[in-house]
């Protein structure tokens, strides 16, 4: 039990640390074009500002679950096989990088506009206010929304247990739901009770660190 | 006469917005010129902040010509135009700066921009705080400092690329009076010292009255006049430089009942508000005079002042008094109101 308890422990915590980054590496810059090209972003561009609002909305209003079994064929292709914990990863990541990119998109928003102006004054280019005032100013919210993604995606593979996917969450359902061997499912949701809140209290001492603003 | 560095020919703007357009700028000619500090002044909503926004172009203006420093700025690219930002430099009434980084790294950051190697540009703006007071705050961040720190910073900030012009959008509105006299004299000594043009906007006469060389008065996007301060304190042509000048308020003119008759604007000038003018007046010529409306202020240490008195309806006792003042050498002109 114990093993099994440990091994679960680390397929959900590298599941959901390298779906995390992955994720980031998608929707980050997502985030970044949607300010960007937004009516009164630094470079506005409508048509693409809308049609990437749609095509994220699209993404995010389909349940996990259900996109974890859409995506199957693109599991398979990239990952050879579509059980298992790295298997999870693909649709965690297409289902966390929209949600992030909002994420990242309502933190940058925050930056008061008058600095963003204070910078165009001084003759900054579009890019170098996303990459110099933009993110820079965002840290923090953009630490908080990052423990609010990690925990979410924490969530996301648990529940993936229900169709192939590995980690606590399988456990819980395997031996918990399918066995009906309930002391396995009350430590493994313990564990995820807990990595939630490890997870959260480091987002939050990060931003303690790194905010300036106090 | 000194040259125009800046100077803004037939500017309209207007927004547009769900209720309707605003027209805030209806056609403004102003030449603002090298060295002086040029005050704008108008209520809330005149459109100060979007006629200096004109400047730098952070406004672009539907109609008009903006030309700074011999360059026409609506017609360079928008490479070209960022390079000539670099010469405007720009402070705001809430200063505006990055909150993530210390005061030195706020300074360093236009001259990030400007490709400054970095130990030229933490040199350069370790001297910009030096020179607005701050040697000692280099590594605080803006939210260990008070407002008038941070306006400094701002200053130190604006000036790094070594601008020809300083815009400054109400830069002491948020500060309280001894702060901003503080920050009002720093403006004056960079702009003696370095010989930077000054633009400053306010909605409060006391910032253009310690420092300004000349004002314009922005009504309604328009410019209702235009004059070196004194000559605007002393005798406001326009209705919007009394208002502003002399506190003239609406009400007050409401109150008095249909057009006033016999009625004259005394202006007096130095020291002779403190003689007893009127009263002599009135002895001399054995009539009295009804006092409408007066007001006196301090400019540059001389008493200015302007009051508004009724004359008798006896034509000769008041060509009589008229002369009186005249002899005393006073200006005195017939007004239709208060
Ligand atoms: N971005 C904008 N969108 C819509 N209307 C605007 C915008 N900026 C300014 N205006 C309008 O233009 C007019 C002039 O505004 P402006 O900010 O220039 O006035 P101001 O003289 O600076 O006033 P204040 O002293 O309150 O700062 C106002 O009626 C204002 O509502
Ligand atoms: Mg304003």
């Amino acid at each position: 039990m114990f093993e099994l308890v440990l091994q679960g422990f680390w397929e959900s915590l590298y599941m959901t640390l390298i779906s995390t980054v992955a994720a980031y590496l998608i929707g980050l810059p997502l985030g970044l074009i949607l300010v960007a090209t937004d009516a009164d972003g630094v470079s506005p561009c409508k048509p693409v500002h809308t049609s990437l609002g749609i095509f994220i909305n699209i993404l995010r209003s389909i349940p996990f679950l259900l996109l974890m079994i859409t995506v199957r064929p693109i599991t398979k292709f990239t990952m050879g096989t579509t059980i298992g914990s790295p298997a999870t990863i693909v649709p965690l990541v297409i289902a966390a990088a929209p949600f992030i990119a909002r994420l990242v998109e309502s933190s940058l928003k925050e930056v008061d506009r008058g600095v963003v102006e204070a910078a165009q004054s001084m003759g900054a280019t579009p890019r170098e206010i996303m990459l110099k005032v933009l993110f820079p100013e965002a840290k923090p919210s953009l630490l908080v929304g990052s423990a609010i993604a990690v925990t979410t995606i924490l969530g996301y593979s648990a529940s993936a247990g229900i169709v192939g996917g590995g980690g606590l969450g399988a456990i819980a359902i395997n031996y918990g739901y399918y066995r009906n061997q309930t002391e396995y499912m009350l430590p493994m949701v313990a564990i995820l009770v807990l990595m939630v809140q490890v997870f959260q209290e480091m987002g939050m001492r990060a931003v303690r660190i790194v905010d300036k603003r106090q | 006469m000194a040259e125009t560095i800046i100077s803004l020919r037939g500017i309209k703007k207007h927004f547009s917005t769900k209720k309707g357009t605003v027209e805030a700028l209806k056609g403004i000619d102003l030449d603002i010129k090298k060295g002086e500090i040029f005050g704008i002044i108008g209520l809330s909503g005149a459109g100060k902040s979007t006629l200096v926004r004109c400047i730098n172009l952070l406004e672009r203006p539907e109609e008009g010509q903006v030309v700074v420093n011999g360059t026409d700025l609506m017609k360079l690219s928008n490479e070209g135009l960022r390079q000539n930002r670099r010469s405007i430099g720009m402070i705001f009434q809430q200063f505006h700066l990055l909150m993530q980084r210390t005061a030195l790294e706020n300074v360093c950051f236009p001259l990030e921009i400007a490709k400054v190697p970095q130990a030229e540009a933490r040199k350069r703006a370790e001297e910009l705080l030096a020179l607005v007071g701050l040697s000692d705050r280099l590594e605080s961040y803006p939210s260990q400092l008070s407002g008038g720190q941070k306006q400094r910073v701002a200053i130190a900030r604006a000036l790094a690329t070594s601008p020809q012009v300083l815009l400054c959008d109400e830069a002491t509105s948020a500060l309280d009076p001894n702060t901003t006299k503080e920050v009002l004299n720093l403006l004056k000594d960079i702009n003696r010292n370095l010989g930077i043009t000054v633009v400053i906007i306010t909605h409060e006469m006391r910032v253009i009255q310690e420092i300004c060389n000349r004002v314009a008065v922005l009504d309604g996007g328009v410019i209702a006049e235009v004059d070196t301060v004194e000559k605007v304190f002393r005798a406001p042509k326009s209705k919007m430089g009394r208002q502003l000048v002399f506190h003239e308020s609406d009400e007050n003119r409401e109150a008095l009942q249909g057009p006033i008759e016999n009625s004259y604007r005394i202006t007096f000038e130095g020291d002779m508000t403190n003689s007893p003018i009127l009263g002599n007046m009135m002895l001399e010529c054995q009539a009295a005079a009804n006092i409408l409306a007066a007001n006196t202020r301090m400019i540059e240490g001389k008493v200015y002042g302007q009051m508004i008195i009724q004359l008798p309806e006896d034509a000769a006792k008041r060509e009589q008094m008229l002369q009186y003042l005249k002899n005393m050498g006073l200006t005195v002109e017939e007004v239709a109101y208060v």
